[in-house]
C-alpha cells in the first residue's frame, strides 16, 4: 500500500497528464459527430454574446460587398417578377370581347443592374454616370430607377459607361400621373432643391390632396406604368390660374444614390418604328 | 504577486487576440496561427508541473469553446505543457536554484528559438492531426503543420523580442 502511494506521488504529474489527455481526447471523439455539446461551444450564451459583439464590429467591413450582393440579387428577383407578371397576364382568362385581347409580349421589360460612379445634385444641369454601357445592353432613352422610384433617362452611352439625365435636370420632363385618378402631367425641375420637382398641367377641376402618390404614366418608351416618382408636398392655385402649381417630393434621394436599375424595354424599336411611320 | 498578475493579463490577452483576431485569419487557406500557447511557453521554468497541466487544460478548453473544436486545442496544449520541461532539460542547463521565465535573455537566442519551434511543432502536429482526424491526404496535413509552425513561431519570437530584460 505504501509503495502504491509512493508510486502515485512520484508519477502524479504523468498520471494527471494522462488523465487530462484522456478527457480531451474523449471530447474529440465524442463530439466529432454532429451533436456537439452546447456548453463547450460557441452556442454557449456567454460566448455567443461575446461573438455577437465582435461580429457587430466586423460586419461593417463587409457592408460594401453585402450591399452589392443584395443589389444584384434584387435585380435578378425584379427580372423574375416582371417575367412572371407577364406570364400571368397572358394566362388570365380573356373575355371574348376583342377589345380586351392582349397581345402580350413574351417579356416586356428587363432590368440591368448598374452602379452610380459619378453624380451631382448641386448644379442646374445635373448628370449621373453609370458603370454599365453598350456592351451591357444599355441604349439611349432607357429609363433608370432604383428601389425608391424614378431616377432618370439614359442619354449617352459609350462602350462601358452611360450618362443619365436625372429628374433633377430641367432638360427632361417625365410624364407622371396621380395614382388615385390617373390625371397626368409632366414633371419638371426648377433647379433649386434636389428633393423637389414640379408637376405641371394638372387642371383646376382635378381632385387630389397632400401626400397623394405620383407615379409614371407609361406614356413613354422609357418607363412602364406605375413606378413611383414622389408624393405631393404642397400645391397652390390662384383665382386666375387654370392649372395647379404642384410641388412634388421625390421618392429618390439623389444625394445618396448608389445602385440603380436600367429598364430595358424590349419592344422599344417596334414601337418607335410604328410611331415614326405615323408621323411621316 | 506581480508574476501572477502578469500571467493573468497575459492569459486573457492571448485568448482575446487568438479568438477575435487570429481565428479569423485564413491566409492561403492554410495559415491560421495559434499564438495562445505562448502562455504555457513562458511560465517560469520551475513552475509546478501539475498546475501547468491544469492551466493548459483550461486554456485549451476556452480556445476550443470559442472555435468549436471540442478537445482538440485542449489535447495539444496539455501535450506541450507536459513536454515543456523535458524540452527545456534537453536544450538548456538551468542551475538548480534558478527559476527564470524562458526568453531570449535567459535561454540565449538560439536555444530559445529551438525551444519555441520544437514546442510549436509538437502542438501543431497534435492539433492538425486531431482536427483532420485521418491519415488520408497526409501530405496536405504536413504542409499545413509546416506552414503554421513557421508562422506561429515567427509571431511568438517576434512578441518575445519586444520583451525587455
Amino acid at each position: 500500500m505504501k509503495k502504491l502511494f509512493a508510486f502515485l506521488i512520484k508519477y502524479s504529474v504523468v498520471i494527471l497528464f494522462l488523465f487530462l489527455e484522456v478527457i480531451s481526447f474523449s471530447m474529440v471523439v465524442k463530439n466529432n459527430g454532429f451533436q456537439q455539446s452546447v456548453f463547450f461551444s460557441s452556442g454557449n450564451t456567454i460566448l455567443a454574446s461575446l461573438y455577437s459583439v465582435s461580429n457587430s464590429v466586423i460586419e461593417y467591413f463587409y457592408l460594401k460587398s453585402t450591399n452589392e450582393g443584395l443589389a444584384s440579387e434584387n435585380t435578378a428577383l425584379k427580372n423574375q417578377l416582371v417575367q412572371l407578371q407577364n406570364q400571368l397576364e397572358t394566362l388570365k382568362p380573356q373575355s371574348p370581347d376583342s377589345a380586351n385581347i392582349k397581345i402580350s409580349p413574351d417579356k416586356e421589360i428587363s432590368f440591368v443592374q448598374a452602379k452610380v460612379i459619378n453624380n451631382s445634385t448641386n448644379k442646374l444641369l445635373n448628370y449621373i454616370t453609370l458603370n454599365k454601357g453598350k456592351r451591357d445592353g444599355i441604349q439611349p432613352d432607357m429609363g433608370v430607377v432604383n428601389e425608391d422610384g424614378v431616377v432618370g433617362i439614359v442619354s449617352n452611352v459609350s462602350e462601358k459607361f452611360s450618362v443619365v439625365i436625372p429628374l433633377i435636370n430641367p432638360k427632361i420632363q417625365i410624364n407622371s400621373k396621380f395614382i388615385r385618378n390617373n390625371y397626368s402631367g409632366p414633371i419638371h425641375w426648377e433647379g433649386y432643391n434636389y428633393r423637389y420637382v414640379n408637376l405641371n398641367d394638372i387642371a383646376r377641376h382635378v381632385v387630389f390632396s397632400l401626400g397623394d402618390t405620383i407615379v409614371t404614366s407609361g406614356y413613354s418608351k422609357s418607363f412602364p406604368e406605375g413606378i413611383l416618382v414622389g408624393t405631393v408636398d404642397d400645391f397652390k392655385i390662384s383665382e386666375s390660374d387654370a392649372y395647379y402649381h404642384i410641388k412634388v417630393k421625390l421618392g429618390v434621394n439623389f444625394r445618396t444614390l448608389t445602385h440603380v436599375k436600367v429598364i430595358n424595354y424590349l419592344n422599344y424599336q417596334e414601337q418607335q418604328n410604328l410611331e415614326n411611320t405615323m408621323q411621316e | 504577486m506581480i508574476l501572477l498578475l502578469q500571467n493573468i493579463v497575459r492569459f486573457v490577452l492571448l485568448v482575446l487576440v487568438q479568438v477575435f483576431v487570429l481565428n479569423n485569419i485564413r491566409l492561403l487557406g492554410y495559415i491560421n496561427p495559434y499564438i495562445y500557447i505562448l502562455f504555457i511557453f513562458v511560465l517560469p521554468v520551475r513552475f509546478s508541473r501539475a498546475t501547468t497541466l491544469i492551466l493548459a487544460f483550461l486554456l485549451g478548453l476556452i480556445i476550443d469553446a470559442f472555435s468549436n473544436t471540442p478537445g482538440m486545442h485542449t489535447f495539444a496544449t496539455v501535450l506541450v505543457a507536459f513536454l515543456r520541461n523535458p524540452v527545456i532539460n534537453i536544450f538548456t542547463t538551468i542551475e538548480e536554484g534558478a527559476n527564470p521565465e524562458p526568453s531570449f535573455y535567459t535561454f540565449g537566442v538560439i536555444t530559445f528559438i529551438k525551444y519555441i519551434i520544437t514546442l510549436v511543432l509538437i502542438h501543431h502536429t497534435a492539433f492538425f492531426f486531431l482536427e483532420i482526424f485521418t491519415f488520408v491526404g497526409i501530405g496536405q496535413t504536413f504542409l499545413r503543420i509546416f506552414l503554421n509552425t513557421l508562422i506561429t513561431s515567427v509571431i511568438l519570437l517576434g512578441i518575445n523580442s519586444f520583451k525587455k530584460k
